[in-house]
C-alpha cells in the first residue's frame, strides 16, 4: 500500500503505461509521459538545490503541466504550494513569502506579475512553455529544460508518510490567508476512503472542477491516478457556461463529478440536463457549503441513475463525514445531513461543558484521525488554537482538530450541520472570512469603518455586502472601493453592493452591531 | 440618437471590468478568460441584455460561442435581432 503520494503514480504507470491520466486545455499525458515527465522535473529541481521539505510554488492555470509539477516536487521530497493564477499579485507574493517559497513552476504572463523585491525567497523559476521574445529573466528556465534529465526514475528519496506533501492557503480571518500543512499521510486517509467508497476504476474518466488550491481536486487527482483513470480538467471558459459545461461533461464522458453544489445548481438551472445526455455519469460528490434542498431533489429528478453523495470536512481534515443521499425518503427531506465519519476518522460533538453530547443535542464538531492536518504553516498559535490536545484520550497524547461548525447527530448516527460559530461564511462553495475583507476595506485610507456581512441567498449560499463609513463624506465611490478590494483579495471576495454611510450602529460594548446591520442597514448620521 | 448594441454591451462590461481592476477590454479580448464574466457575472449580462435590447436568450444559447467577447456579444444579439426582424434600436 502507498505510503507517500507519487508511490500511486509509479504503481498505476506500472499497469496502465499507456492508457491517459490526464487531459486538459486540449493536450493529454499517458502515464509513462506522467512518470517520465515527472521524474524528470524531480532532477531538475534537486540540481536547483531543492532540498527535502523546501516548497515550491504552482503558479499557473490548470493545464497537464500542473501534475507533472506536483509529482515532480513529491519526487524531489519538496512540497508543493497550488497558487491561484487568478489571484492579485500582492496576496500571492504574501504566500510565496509566508512559506518561503524556493522555486516556482509558471507561466510567463504570471511571472510577469511578481516584484522580485517581494518575493525574495524564490531562487528560480521554471517556466510552462518556451520562453517567448523578450529579455529572458534570470534563472528562469522553459519547460524544454526538462529534456536534459533522467526520466527512467526518481532521486534518491527518503520519506515517510507523515512528512509534508503540500499546503492549502485558505481566508484568514485577521486579513490574512493562512497556511494548512497536509502530510502524505493526510491525503492518503482520504484516498484510502474514496478508494472503498466509490470503487474508482481505470475506465472511470473523472472530472475535475475544482481549482488545485482547493483541496475538492485531491479527490479528482489522486483518485483518478490511483484507479488508473483519466483526469479531466474542466476548461475555465466551459464552466462558465452551464449549457457548455453540460455538452463538455457528456462529450468527455464523464463518470464521477465533484465541485461544490453551486456549479450543480447552475446546471441544474440553465445547463439542460438529462439522463440520456449523462448516461455515462455514475456518481455526483458536493461539498463546500449547503445544498439547497429544492436544487437537490430536482438534480435527483433529473439524473435518476446517479449516485448521490453529501461530502463534508474543513481543508484542515480534507472530507471527515459522508452522506449518501437515499433518494427514497429525498422528496420529504427538510435538510441532508453531513452525516458519519469516513473511514480511519472519528468525529465528535461537543458542548459548551466539555461533554460529548448526544442525540438531539448541539456540540462543536472534533475531528481526530491521520487526516487530521499537522497545523498551520509557521503559526504556532493559530495551530495551538486549532489542533487541540484530545482530552477524551486519557491514554497518550494525541491532538484532535475543532472545526467551529456546530452540528447535531441523530439517532441513526448522522450529524447535521447548524451553523458556524465564528465569521466564516460561504460563497460559491468559497471559504471567506469576512473580516479578510473588512481588514481590505480598512487599509484604503479613505476608509474610516467597515462592515461585511453575508446575504443569505439561495443559489450561490451567501452574497456579499459591504457598509463603509469614510472619513471625508462623499470622498469615495463603491466602485473606488470595489477595486481597491481587487487588489487585495480574490474577485469572488469582492463586495457585490458597498454601501456608503456617516456611520456603522454600534452594540453596547462599542462593536460593529453587524447582526442590526443585516436587519436594518446603518444610520444615517454618526 | 440610440446607442449601437456594442455600446451597449461594452457599457455592462466595462462596469464589471472596473470592479475587477481591469481598465481596457478590446472587442477581441476574451472576457471569461480575464475574468471579468464569471458564472454569476453570464446570468447578469443576460439580464441585463434582456431588458436593455429586448432580445429572449434562452439557455441553450448562453455558450462559450456566443459570449466569449465583445464582439461575439455583438454578433450573437444582431443576429437575433434580424432573425426576430426588429431594427437594432435601444431602449
Amino acid at each position: 500500500m502507498a505510503y507517500i503520494l507519487q508511490q500511486l503514480l509509479t504503481e498505476s504507470f506500472k499497469r496502465y503505461a499507456e492508457r491517459t491520466a490526464i487531459c486538459a486545455r486540449g493536450k493529454s499525458l499517458t502515464y509513462r509521459e506522467l512518470e517520465e515527465r515527472s521524474n524528470q522535473l524531480a532532477h531538475f529541481l534537486r540540481q536547483r538545490g531543492v532540498k527535502k521539505g523546501d516548497r515550491v510554488g504552482l503558479f499557473f492555470p490548470k493545464a497537464v503541466e500542473s501534475l507533472v509539477a506536483m509529482f515532480g516536487a513529491l519526487k524531489a521530497g519538496a512540497v508543493y504550494v497550488p497558487l491561484d493564477p487568478n489571484q492579485p499579485a500582492e496576496r500571492i507574493s504574501y504566500i510565496i513569502s509566508n512559506c518561503g517559497i524556493k522555486g516556482l513552476i509558471t507561466s510567463e504572463d504570471r511571472l510577469r506579475l511578481l516584484d522580485p523585491a517581494a518575493v525574495p525567497s524564490v531562487e528560480f523559476a521554471l517556466l510552462t512553455h518556451e520562453q517567448t521574445n523578450g529579455s529572458p529573466r534570470p534563472n528562469a528556465f522553459p519547460w524544454s529544460t526538462l529534456a536534459g534529465f533522467p526520466a527512467g526514475h526518481a532521486p534518491e528519496l527518503q520519506a515517510t508518510t507523515t512528512d509534508l506533501a503540500y499546503i492549502l492557503y485558505t481566508s484568514g480571518s485577521t486579513g490574512r490567508p493562512k497556511g494548512v500543512m497536509l502530510s502524505h499521510q493526510n491525503a492518503l486517509t482520504f484516498v484510502e476512503w474514496c478508494a472503498e467508497t466509490f470503487n474508482v476504476t481505470c475506465e472511470d474518466h473523472l472530472s475535475n472542477h475544482a481549482p488545485l488550491h482547493f483541496d475538492l481536486s485531491v479527490f479528482d487527482v489522486y483518485n483518478g491516478i490511483k484507479a488508473g483513470a483519466t483526469v479531466y480538467m474542466v476548461p475555465d471558459d466551459v464552466a462558465v457556461f452551464p449549457a457548455s459545461l453540460a455538452n463538455w461533461i457528456q462529450q468527455q464522458g464523464i463518470t464521477i463529478w465533484y465541485s461544490v453544489p453551486s456549479a450543480l445548481v447552475y446546471l441544474v438551472l440553465h445547463g439542460k440536463l438529462s439522463a440520456e445526455k449523462l448516461s455515462k455519469l455514475r456518481i455526483i460528490l458536493f461539498a463546500g457549503e449547503v445544498f439547497p434542498q429544492k436544487y437537490l431533489k430536482q438534480l435527483a429528478e433529473l439524473l435518476p441513475h446517479v449516485e448521490l453523495y453529501n461530502l463534508y470536512g474543513p481543508t484542515e481534515t480534507n472530507v471527515c463525514t459522508y452522506y449518501r443521499v437515499d433518494r427514497s425518503i429525498l422528496p420529504g427531506m427538510e435538510k441532508l445531513p453531513i452525516g458519519r465519519a469516513c473511514t480511519n476518522t472519528e468525529v465528535f460533538a461537543v458542548d459548551d461543558h466539555d461533554r460529548i453530547v448526544g442525540v438531539g443535542e448541539v456540540g462543536e464538531l472534533f475531528v481526530r484521525g491521520p487526516s487530521v492536518t499537522p497545523g498551520y504553516w509557521g503559526d504556532p498559535e493559530k495551530t495551538a488554537k486549532m489542533c487541540v490536545r484530545n482530552r477524551f484520550q486519557v491514554h497518550f497524547e494525541e491532538k484532535m482538530y475543532r472545526t467551529g461548525d456546530l452540528v447535531s447527530p441523530d439517532e441513526n448516527g448522522d450529524y447535521y450541520f447548524l451553523g458556524r460559530r465564528d465569521n466564516q461564511i460561504k460563497s460559491r462553495g468559497y471559504r471567506i472570512e469576512l473580516g479578510e475583507i473588512e481588514a481590505a476595506l480598512l487599509s484604503h485610507t479613505g476608509v474610516c469603518e467597515a462592515a461585511v456581512i453575508a446575504v443569505p441567498d439561495e443559489e450561490i449560499g451567501n452574497r456579499i455586502k459591504a457598509f463603509v463609513a469614510p472619513h471625508q463624506p462623499g470622498s469615495l465611490t463603491a466602485v473606488d472601493l470595489q477595486q481597491h478590494c481587487a487588489a487585495r483579495v480574490p474577485k469572488y471576495m469582492i463586495p457585490e453592493v458597498i454601501d456608503l454611510c456617516e456611520g456603522l450602529p454600534k452594540t453596547s460594548t462599542g462593536k460593529i452591531d453587524r447582526v442590526r446591520l443585516a436587519q436594518t442597514g446603518p444610520v444615517a448620521a454618526r | 440618437m440610440a446607442e449601437s448594441i456594442k455600446d451597449v454591451i461594452r457599457q455592462f462590461v466595462m462596469e464589471s471590468a472596473q470592479i475587477k481592476g481591469i481598465k481596457e477590454v478590446g472587442d477581441n479580448d476574451s472576457l471569461t478568460e480575464s475574468g471579468i464574466v464569471d458564472s454569476l457575472g453570464i446570468f447578469r449580462l443576460v439580464s441585463f441584455l434582456e431588458e436593455n435590447v429586448g432580445v429572449h436568450i434562452g439557455d441553450e444559447e448562453i455558450t462559450q460561442d456566443n459570449f466569449s467577447t465583445i464582439a461575439e456579444i455583438e454578433r450573437f444579439v444582431n443576429a437575433k435581432l434580424a432573425g426576430k426582424g426588429e431594427t437594432t434600436t435601444t431602449r
